[in-house]
């Protein structure tokens, strides 16, 4: 039998190379990606090694505050350094201080931009146990107006030493003297990071807050272990500090990125799982028509002894074979992406230094199982199905496959549909803490109950679908609408590849345009001012707060409001907590009372949006507690519960600016937005503020000045980018589908060689076999497309309708895109008609009609 | 005749003739020569069986003169068109508008009905059927309401009628038939040969048909024996006895 199997691949090996892509496509996917982030979190493994390699125990404080960015931690006093220093078997021991910072180039704009690596500013450390860094050019920075950069830095920007280096800052532009180049080891950055370096109590000022360091570095005589050296330092530092190995904040670090490259693997691998799912059909639809193909042949076997266990095994083995092998030349494919993608993300400056390639075994191993399995389990109902083949077949023709609207069919459809519809619904409007994986399952179970009913719509779809086909293109059209309907699993099974990937095509579109029309809506119904001056940047980088007083003073102002935002712990977990001056930014954006009132919010006080006050039955008076990032602990009073349409950051809280600069450092004092509104609204007033308004901006490094409707268009594009990356990704997806569609027409062309061959030999042209077979491919194509935009809708509706507290309030379908859409389905239909088509025309006919 | 040809033909008696056609397969030791310098004539408005034993080229010979096999020497004439001149194109043409086929089996598309596939040719070719025509040839083969079926819900002997009803419906210079009755038990083998019979009889068709059974080509005006790729006998209004008599006389 593994005889009668080995010989069966080889036959088929062209039936097969469908299967094999779709496999090879989706493991090389997940391969790829994990061996990606697996790497390039090694080598940020190695970059937090290498800079922290230096380090036997840090002092810090006990004090963490969840972060969007991650967890960050409250700065500590000089004051604690030299109980430290005095600890038996401390070398050395200095205050680091790291903070974001704006080091400009020649012409006045950000060296790094937004997009690109960190920009730090560092102190220089006079310890020789500590420094990691050395002088290649020039002297370290001693004076206050001295910066060193580090070589990549000093490179890109063509300083050279005794140049002016300008740097961006909250109390506007400084400049420095540039009087060294630094290396960090050999490598020429921190770690990717390009920095900035000054003495202490400069960068203090710059990027800190004076007299405090973000950690304190200690190192020690090597007398003593990292851990005996940890506790004996613990024994000296004041309540409200801790100290850790330099192992363990080595650790810290690395497992902190790991999380976000984590994060991002996940999100890729959900691509990769959807890719190999839509694969799963093609494998399926593959194994029927071989099934099908081979009755006769299968049935021979049987009617010489061979056991029903028999064919199950040799179509299943021949599965193990095909997925097995892809697999393998996918993981292949996998690492050889990676290492492309590793090459590119180096080239552009994202990666560290020297990212060499981590192939993680269990990760290849997971790949290989599942590109296997997917294609067993795939293969397993043909396979099914070729054992029940009864043994007489072998004595007949071989029948045409026209189940499919079975009622067991359409009931099980229906259950399936039912428990998607279901999971779909408990996973939006309850509460679980997985309702993403409920949500995703749901969307599953869907998927699977349309491909198990595909069939019994199948044929009045291709019918109603084909039937303009027929008015227009009389025979062929006729031709290629009975063919699409003659064995409706089979249609339905190619459409339901199609119908996944478009499915979830049309739901992201929907979803995106719905959340691109709330901010919209939101901003129309909120925001009464004119202009919005925004930047990429945050905290110390961001607009400086005098930016909104000098923007006031411009000619036509009104009003200029900034919004800033700060972390604090409320409720034991980090939160974002918004800070503005109430009655400037009433006068801009539209806030209502539903409690208390907002424009007296004053310092001591604190807001809470109406929907953050029903969550969490919080009345106004009532004493909230929050431990600020720098500021430390407060408790303010309950004194407005606001409503807004305006789209705010974070869960709702809002404190004064006066409060806020009571609890962030001078250093951070900013602004992320600042709101403006002008005296007059009118167009030309409008026109007329401009000059004035970019006369502030301009002076600001990273500001953004937009009009309300730039500021529109700015927000929109942010959905839009994060669109496109979703669609490149699903783009695999529907590549693999249309392989699908290319094979069912590829098999069905073969397997209709004597029909073809009875068309031609009554007079079909060879153009018109051609059109046949491309209308057959329109219609299954149009008919995957339709189905899954439907799917999309509904499931984008679904969505939206649940994020109503979030936002998200106007249910938006992008007609255009999707009309898109539909055209591309088309062009992809005939485009994956073209080589099916051309072997049905270059038929012999002869050959055709006394092929047996 | 509404069929067109490239010239009007010199001999109107004559609906296809074979000139010296020789067909050989393989080479050297495995030569096979399939049809060895036939030349014969198929005359119009007459049935003509082409008989022989097993690979005496009697196939090769019909799907030859039908334009779906090419020969190697010698020239194949339907009506006056000389089919050697022809490309791909016009063979097609050729077929769809002068040439009828009746196969053995899989005569017809399975997701057409009866009355599609009557029509086909002439929907390939993008022409109106001839009503009055369509409507004799649908009462002629007898299916009554039973046209707006599909082939997987008709007898055997009703599909292979619809089989020669489409080859009737285009009204053809000549119509091939690759063993018609082949597939058919006695009685529906019988009701195909007296419709072809019929079809020779009052609308002047010409029909050649390839058969190995003495009785089906017993129907026919005249038979055409090979053996081995040549012509060895020609006969004349035969009967069954007749046949296989002179299929006993050279050991078929």
């Amino acid at each position: 039998m593994l005889k009668v199997t080995l010989r069966g691949l080889l036959a088929h090996k062209v039936r097969l190379i469908a299967t094999a892509i779709s496999v090879l496509l989706g493991v090389a996917f997940m391969s790829g990606t994990q061996v990606l982030t697996s790497s390039v979190s090694a080598s940020f493994d190695k970059v937090f090694a290498d800079v922290y390699a230096s380090i036997d125990v840090v002092v810090r404080s006990t004090n963490e505050v969840d972060t969007p960015f991650g967890p960050e931690r409250t700065r500590i006093s000089e004051n604690v350094l030299p109980a430290v220093t005095e600890v038996p078997g401390v070398e050395a021991a200095e205050g680091q201080v790291v903070g974001q910072i704006r080091v400009l180039d020649k012409d006045n704009q950000p060296l790094v931009t937004a997009q690109g690596p960190p920009n730090f500013g560092l102190n220089w450390l006079t310890s020789p146990a500590l420094n990691g860094w050395s002088i290649v050019e020039g002297a370290p920075p001693t004076a206050a107006t001295d910066i060193v950069l580090d070589a990549k830095s000093a490179k890109d920007s063509g300083y050279s030493i005794g140049d002016t280096v300008n740097v961006s800052v909250t109390t506007g532009v400084r400049s420095f003297q540039l009087v060294g180049i630094a290396k960090f080891g050999k490598l020429e950055t921190w770690g990717g990071a390009q920095s900035a370096l000054f003495s202490t109590a400069t960068v203090q000022n710059l990027v800190g807050e004076p007299g405090m360091y973000d950690w304190i570095s200690v190192a020690g005589t090597n007398n003593e272990s990292q851990t005996q050296l940890s506790a004996a330092v613990s024994n000296a530092i004041p309540p409200g500090t801790e100290a850790i190995t330099g192992t363990e904040f080595t650790e810290e670090s690395q497992s902190a990125f790991q999380k976000i490259i984590g994060i991002f693997s996940t999100f890729l691998l959900v691509f990769a799982l959807i890719a190999l799912f839509v694969g799963s059909f093609i494998i399926y639809n593959t194994f029927s028509i071989i099934v099908a193909q081979r009755t006769r042949e299968l049935a021979l076997l049987r009617a010489i002894g061979a056991s029903r266990k028999q064919v199950l095994g040799s179509i299943v083995l021949e599965a193990f074979f095909v997925g097995l092998l892809a697999s393998f030349v996918g993981v292949g494919f996998g690492v050889l992406l990676a290492i492309g993608l590793n090459n590119l993300m180096q080239s552009i400056g994202f990666s560290g230094p020297d990212t060499p390639i981590v192939i993680p075994p269990v990760a290849i191993l997971v790949s290989i199982l599942i590109g296997t399995t997917i294609t067993l389990v795939s293969a397993l109902f043909p396979a099914r199905r070729a054992s029940t083949v009864p043994p007489i077949a072998a004595m007949r023709d071989v029948a045409v496959d026209r189940t499919g609207t079975s009622k067991l069919r359409v009931t099980s459809g229906l259950a399936l549909l039912a428990l998607g519809a279901f999971l779909l619904w408990f996973g939006l409007n309850g509460n679980s803490d997985s309702g993403l994986q409920i949500i995703g399952g749901g969307a599953f179970f869907v998927f699977i109950a349309l491909t198990v009913i595909g069939p019994v719509i199948a044929t009045p779809f291709a019918s109603v679908l084909g039937w303009p086909l027929e008015r227009s293109t009389r025979i062929t059209g006729r031709l290629a609408r009975e063919n699409a309907m003659r064995n409706p699993r089979r249609t339905s099974t190619t459409a339901s590849a199609l119908m996944i990937g478009i499915g979830l095509v049309g739901f992201i579109a929907v979803t995106a345009q719905s959340v691109k029309a709330s901010t919209v809506d939101a901003i129309n119904q909120s925001v009464t001012g004119q202009y919005v001056v925004t930047t990429e940047s945050f905290g110390s980088t961001a607009l400086p707060q005098k930016m909104a007083s000098e923007l006031e003073s411009a000619p036509g102002v009104q009003v200029a409001a900034g919004i800033s935002a700060t972390f604090a712990n409320i409720d034991g977990s980090g939160k974002i907590v918004l800070a503005v001056d109430p009655p400037a930014i009433s006068e801009v954006i539209d806030f209502s009372d539903v409690g208390g009132s907002f424009s007296s919010l004053a310092v001591g006080q604190i807001a809470a949006s109406d929907q953050l006050a029903e969550d969490k039955q919080l009345v106004i008076g009532q004493p909230i507690e929050l431990v600020f990032l720098q500021g430390g602990a407060t408790t303010l009073t309950l004194s407005s519960i606001y409503k807004t349409e305006f789209p705010i950051t974070g869960p709702g809280w809002i404190i004064s600016t006066d409060q806020y600069n009571l609890v962030v450092p001078p250093s951070q004092q900013t602004f992320s937005a600042v709101y403006i509104k002008l005296d007059d609204s009118s167009a030309s007033g409008i026109d007329e503020a401009l000059p004035g308004l970019q006369a502030v901006t301009n002076t600001v490094p990273g500001a953004k000045l937009q009009n309300l409707n730039e500021y529109k268009k700015a927000q929109t594009d942010q959905v839009n980018q994060f669109l496109s990356i979703v669609y490149v990704l699903l783009a695999l997806a529907l590549v693999i589908a249309i392989v699908g569609v290319v094979n069912t027409l590829l098999l069905s062309v073969y397997e209709r060689t004597r029909e073809l061959g009875l068309l031609r030999a009554v007079g079909m042209s060879r153009r018109q076999v051609r059109s046949t077979i491309r209308l057959e491919s329109v219609i299954i194509s149009l008919m995957g497309t339709l189905i899954g935009l439907v799917i999309g809708i509904i499931f984008g509706w679904a969505l939206v309708t649940a994020l109503v507290d979030e936002g998200i309030t106007t249910f938006a379908i992008p007609w255009s895109q999707l009309i898109i859409i539909v055209i591309i389905a088309i062009i992809a239909g005939v485009g994956a008609a073209l080589y099916p088509a051309r072997r049905a025309a270059r038929l012999d006919v002869l050959q055709a009609i006394s092929s047996d | 005749m509404t069929t067109t040809t490239n010239s009007p033909p010199a001999d109107l008696s004559t609906a296809a003739h074979t000139v010296g056609v020789s067909k050989i397969y393989g080479a050297g030791d495995t030569l096979v020569t399939a049809l060895d310098d036939v030349s014969v004539t198929f005359e119009r408005g007459k049935f003509t069986a082409i008989m022989g034993p097993s690979g005496s080229g009697k196939s090769t010979l019909m799907h030859c003169v039908a334009g779906l096999d090419t020969i190697d020497l010698g020239q194949i004439f339907i009506g006056e068109v000389n089919l050697s001149g022809l490309n791909d194109k016009q063979l097609t043409r050729l077929r769809r508008d002068t040439i009828g086929f009746v196969f053995q089996a899989f005569n017809l598309v399975p997701t057409l009905t009866a009355l599609e596939n009557i029509t086909l040719p002439m929907d390939l070719a993008g022409r109106a059927p001839d009503q009055e025509w369509l409507d004799t040839i649908v009462a002629t083969v007898g299916l009554g309401d039973r046209v707006s079926h599909r082939p997987s819900e008709l007898s055997g002997g009703q599909q292979q009628r619809v089989a020669v009803a489409r080859a009737l419906a285009s009204q053809p210079e000549i119509i091939f038939a690759d063993e018609p009755t082949g597939n058919l038990d006695s009685r529906s083998g019988s009701e195909i040969l007296e419709f072809m019979r019929m079809a020779v009889d009052k609308f002047a068709q010409t029909i050649v048909m390839v058969t190995h059974d003495p009785l089906a080509a017993s129907y026919a005006d005249r038979v055409i024996f090979l053996v081995d790729g040549r012509v060895v006998d020609d006969l004349h209004s035969p009967n069954a006895d007749s046949i296989i008599d002179r299929m006993k006389s050279f050991g078929a």
